[in-house]
This record gives C-alpha cells, structure tokens and sequence, in this order.
C-alpha cells in the first residue's frame, strides 16, 4: 500500500474553516463553546474534540492592507513518531497500513507521555484521559474515501493522495522542497509553503526530544543488559570464586 | 554455647523489607511489560489498564515502604569510617579467600552503600513516577515531564543491575544471611566474623 498524505496549500485556504466543521461531523465530535478573544481563529488551539484548526497568522504587507495566512493544524503523521515511541501501552497508538497514526482509547492507559513526545504539541486528552487527535480519518481513508477535511475543503488547500504522487506534482508545479517532506522519517501532512516555515508558525526543523531518543536508544537496551549483566557477573563470582563458607571467613 | 543466636532484624524490618521486595518486584515487571510491550506479562496483569493501576499502586506501597527503611538503615549507613574504607579497599573479601576485613557494624560498607543507593534512586524513581502520574500543574509541563520519564528511567536501569547484586549477596553469595529477612537471628559466632562492631555494642 503506498504511503498516504495530506497536501497543505495555506495560500489557497480561505479560512472558511468547514474542514474544522467536516472532521467533527465525521468523527461525531461535539462543538466547543468558546469565548470571542478577538479573532476569527477559534477555538483558539486543539482539544480532544477538535482535530484540526485553521490557524490564522497575520502579516503585514506591501501590497495589501494585512496578509493573511491560514494553516491547517493538525496531527502530521510522522513516519518516525515521538508519541509511538514512547507510549508505554501496546496497541494503543499505532500506524495503519496507509502511513496514518491512528490510536485505540480502549488500549491507551491515560499516561500522557505521548503529549510530551510530540514535536508539533498535538495530542490532546479527554475527559476519560485518554489520547484523542486526529487520525487521518483512518476508517475513511481504508475503504479508499479521502478524509473529511480533505474531501470537505472547496478550494484546495487540503488535498489527499499518494504520498509520492503529491511530492512529484508539487515539484513539477515548481516546489523544490515541500515542509514536511524529509523531517521525522517523512510527514504525512506537506506543506506547501512559499516562505520559511517560522512565517506560518511552523518549527523549521521537528525533532524527536533527544531525551525520548536517548531512552529509546541506550535506556531501554540497557534495562535488558543490566540485569541479564548483573545475573551473568553473580553466576561468574559463585562458579570462578564462590561463596563466603563460613570457615574461611575471617 | 556454639550455637547460641542473636536478634539481628526485628519483625518490623523484616516485613517492610518484604513490603519494599514484593512493591519491586510487581514494579518491575510491570515496568518490563510497558517498556517493551511484552503481551505475557501484560496478560499476566489482564490489560495494559489494569496493568497501570497495578504500578501506580505499587509505587505508593513501595515509597511508604522506602521512607520506613530510613529507620532502620539511615543513620548506621550515614557513619562511614576507617573500617568501612577497608572493607571498600579489600572489596569486601569477595575476591580473595581468606582476606582480613576490618570489623563492620550492623551492615557492613558494601550494604551501607547499597541502602544509600537504594534510597537516592528510589527517591528518583519515586519522585519521577508520581509525576508522570498526577502531572501537577505546572509551567511547561512538557518539559518536566520529559525530565521524569529520563530519570525514572535512568533509575530503573540503574536498579536493575543493583538489585539481582543484592538478592546474589544476601543468598547465595553469604550462606546464613537469607535467614535474617526469615527469621531475624543469627548465630553469634557468626555475626561475630561479619559485624564484630556491632556483636561488640550488643554487649557480647
Ligand atoms: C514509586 C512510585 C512509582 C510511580 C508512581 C511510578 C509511576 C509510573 C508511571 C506513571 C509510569 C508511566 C506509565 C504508567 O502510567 O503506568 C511508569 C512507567 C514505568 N515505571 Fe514506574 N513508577 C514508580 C516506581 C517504579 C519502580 C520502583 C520501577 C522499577 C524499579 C518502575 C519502573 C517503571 C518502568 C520501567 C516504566 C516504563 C518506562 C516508560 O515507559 O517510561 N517504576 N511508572
Ligand atoms: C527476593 C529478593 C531479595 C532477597 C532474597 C533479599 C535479601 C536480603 C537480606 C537477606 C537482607 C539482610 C542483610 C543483612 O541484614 O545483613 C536484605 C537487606 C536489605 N534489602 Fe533485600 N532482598 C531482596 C530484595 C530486595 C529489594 C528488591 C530491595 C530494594 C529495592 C531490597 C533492599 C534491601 C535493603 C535496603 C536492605 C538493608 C540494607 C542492606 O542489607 O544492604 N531487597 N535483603
Ligand atoms: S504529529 Fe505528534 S501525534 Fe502526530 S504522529 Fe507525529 S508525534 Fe505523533
Ligand atoms: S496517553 Fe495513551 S496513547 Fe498517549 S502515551 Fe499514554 S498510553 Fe499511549
Ligand atoms: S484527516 Fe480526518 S480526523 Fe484528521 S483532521 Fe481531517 S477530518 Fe479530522
């Protein structure tokens, strides 16, 4: 199955925010009454019943009053994902043949170490605690159908396809590099920005916090060494030395 | 007379330090199952949910546990003397047959240091473990959280190679030492050999 991912076009978004609308609708998430902060961004960040956002970044501009930029937020399906690495609950947080990281509540024990792990800051908990973010409509996306956000967006500016079907077109349309396209093992969510990433409130280069990285590399391994080192070391002393008989003890 | 037994443990010890074991032991391997998602041992626990209630409840057992030792252990580990160096320099004898140790008190260095340790790693592991579980609400959380889950690893890693050490030494290593943690006595002319400081003190 080839990889599957998200195009982000933040020029062609129009901020109408029916992505925000589609995503609730198919993953029956109910609506989040918030406070008008003076902004048309809303809600104003994630939340276990809101997987997507449009976030809307002004700039200004020579050529207009002010330059808006919307940017569709979202989990990025990281082919090398911090929050599969360290949750400690198996089957919990999991990637689907498609490339997607999905999740199943019902595995996850409500730790919330994935919430640390994640370079982009995007899983949330519900009121059960458990993980809840946006799985690339995983259901949807294995019966062929484009996720809702994608399907629902009426310019463009969220598109779905072969991960390396986009990345060719995009070059062909004159990008040289799309965000996401080498980061963290490959993203399952490009951007094609026409700027530096910062501009748009993304991190320029994502990485896996080294803590995580070093835990998985050497503490982990280590666990398994030290105690099977320890067993290995006694036996040696009790075969090669011995123990303390009582009557050479002095 | 030659067979004549001291008191070495009383009951409060020797239940706490099966309270400290038996928390450590469902710690560990539950800590084994979550590391590397081993399903027997998950199955072992019926899920991973139930398996989570399990450690953190252990972990609160283990740290009551952990503070009562302080009792029993901190103040003699704390006086570390001339004698205790000697026994560091001779390594205890462990490889030499028939090595002079100079005389130790109720634990000698080797358990000194071994209780120090147990105490500043479990007070790490502890410490981590109870905030990854109840995420105070803190800035940046992220961050702290991130910190704990390194050290409560670094810890365990470090537990891991200290505790089968210790079980090795207090049995099979030193014939006559498991029984403490069983029955509390040991013949005198035994501890005479191995803690003559202490014997001393009792007035023997
Ligand atoms: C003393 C209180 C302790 C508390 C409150 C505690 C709590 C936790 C928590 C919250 C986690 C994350 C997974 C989960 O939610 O269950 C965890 C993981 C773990 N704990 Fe503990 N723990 C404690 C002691 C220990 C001890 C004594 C050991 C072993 C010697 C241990 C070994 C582990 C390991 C190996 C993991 C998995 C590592 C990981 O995925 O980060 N814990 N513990
Ligand atoms: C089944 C495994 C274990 C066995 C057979 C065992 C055996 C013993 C024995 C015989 C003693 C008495 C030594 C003496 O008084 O001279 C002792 C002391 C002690 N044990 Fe254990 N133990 C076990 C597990 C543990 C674990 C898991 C811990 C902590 C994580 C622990 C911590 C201690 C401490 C702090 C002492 C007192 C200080 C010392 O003697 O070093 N033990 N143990
Ligand atoms: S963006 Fe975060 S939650 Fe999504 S796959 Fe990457 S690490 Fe996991
Ligand atoms: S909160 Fe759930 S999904 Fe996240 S790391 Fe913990 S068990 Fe895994
Ligand atoms: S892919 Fe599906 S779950 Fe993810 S944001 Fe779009 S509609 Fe929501």
């Amino acid at each position: 199955m080839a990889r599957k991912a998200l195009l982000i076009s933040p020029e062609l978004c129009i901020g109408c925010r029916g992505c925000q609308t589609a995503c609730k609708a198919w993953n029956q998430l109910p609506a989040t009454k918030t406070a008008n902060k003076g902004s048309a961004e809303n809600p104003p960040d994630l939340t276990p019943n809101l997987y997507n956002k449009i976030r809307y970044v002004e700039m200004p501009s020579e050529t207009n009053t002010v330059r808006w930029l919307f940017v569709s937020q979202r989990c990025m399906h990281c082919d090398d994902a911090g929050c599969i690495k360290i949750c400690p609950a198996p089957g919990a947080l999991f990637k689907t043949k498609e490339g997607a990281t999905a999740f199943n509540k019902d595995n996850c024990i409500g730790c919330k170490l994935c919430v640390a792990a994640c370079p982009f800051n995007v899983p949330r908990y519900d009121e059960k605690e458990k993980i809840s973010k946006c799985n690339l409509c995983s259901d949807r996306i294995a019966d062929g159908l484009a996720p809702a956000c994608a399907k629902t967006c009426p310019t463009g500016a969220i598109r779905y396809g072969d991960r390396d079907e986009i990345i060719g077109k995009t070059q062909k349309a004159g990008y040289q590099k799309l965000y996401g396209q080498m980061d963290l093992g490959g993203l399952g969510v490009l951007y094609a920005f026409k700027d530096s990433p910062k501009i748009y409130g993304m991190d320029e280069h994502p990485q896996i916090p080294e803590t995580v990285v070093f835990w998985h590399k050497v503490l982990k391994p280590l666990a398994y060494l030290g105690l099977g080192g320890a067993v290995a070391a006694s036996l040696l002393h009790y075969i090669a030395i011995g123990p303390k008989k009582d009557e050479e003890v002095k | 007379m030659g067979n004549q037994m001291i008191k070495k443990a009383n009951a409060f010890e020797i239940l706490n330090h099966w309270l400290l074991a038996g928390s450590f032991l469902i710690l560990t391997l539950s800590g084994f199952g979550f590391l590397f998602h081993l399903q027997q041992v998950v199955a072992i626990f019926g899920s991973a949910n139930t398996m989570k209630i399990w450690h953190n409840y252990a972990g609160i057992v283990f740290s009551i546990s952990l503070f009562l030792t302080i009792f029993n252990y901190l103040p003699v580990s704390l006086k570390f003397g001339s004698d205790d160096m000697g026994w560091i320099m001779k390594a205890g004898g462990y490889f030499a047959k028939k090595a002079a140790i100079p005389p130790q008190d109720v634990i000698n260095a080797g358990q000194k240091l071994y209780y120090l340790f147990i105490l500043f790693a479990g007070i790490a592991i502890a410490a981590s473990g109870f905030f990854i579980w109840l995420r105070p609400q803190v800035d940046d959380i992220r961050k702290w959280i991130l910190l704990s889950h390194l050290v409560h690893n670094i810890a365990f890693d470090l537990f891991m190679i200290a505790v089968p050490l210790h079980i090795y030494l207090g049995t099979l290593a030193n014939p006559g030492t498991f029984r403490i943690m069983v029955y509390g006595t040991v013949p005198l002319e035994w501890a005479k050999k191995r803690h003559a400081k202490w014997v001393q003190k009792m007035g023997y």
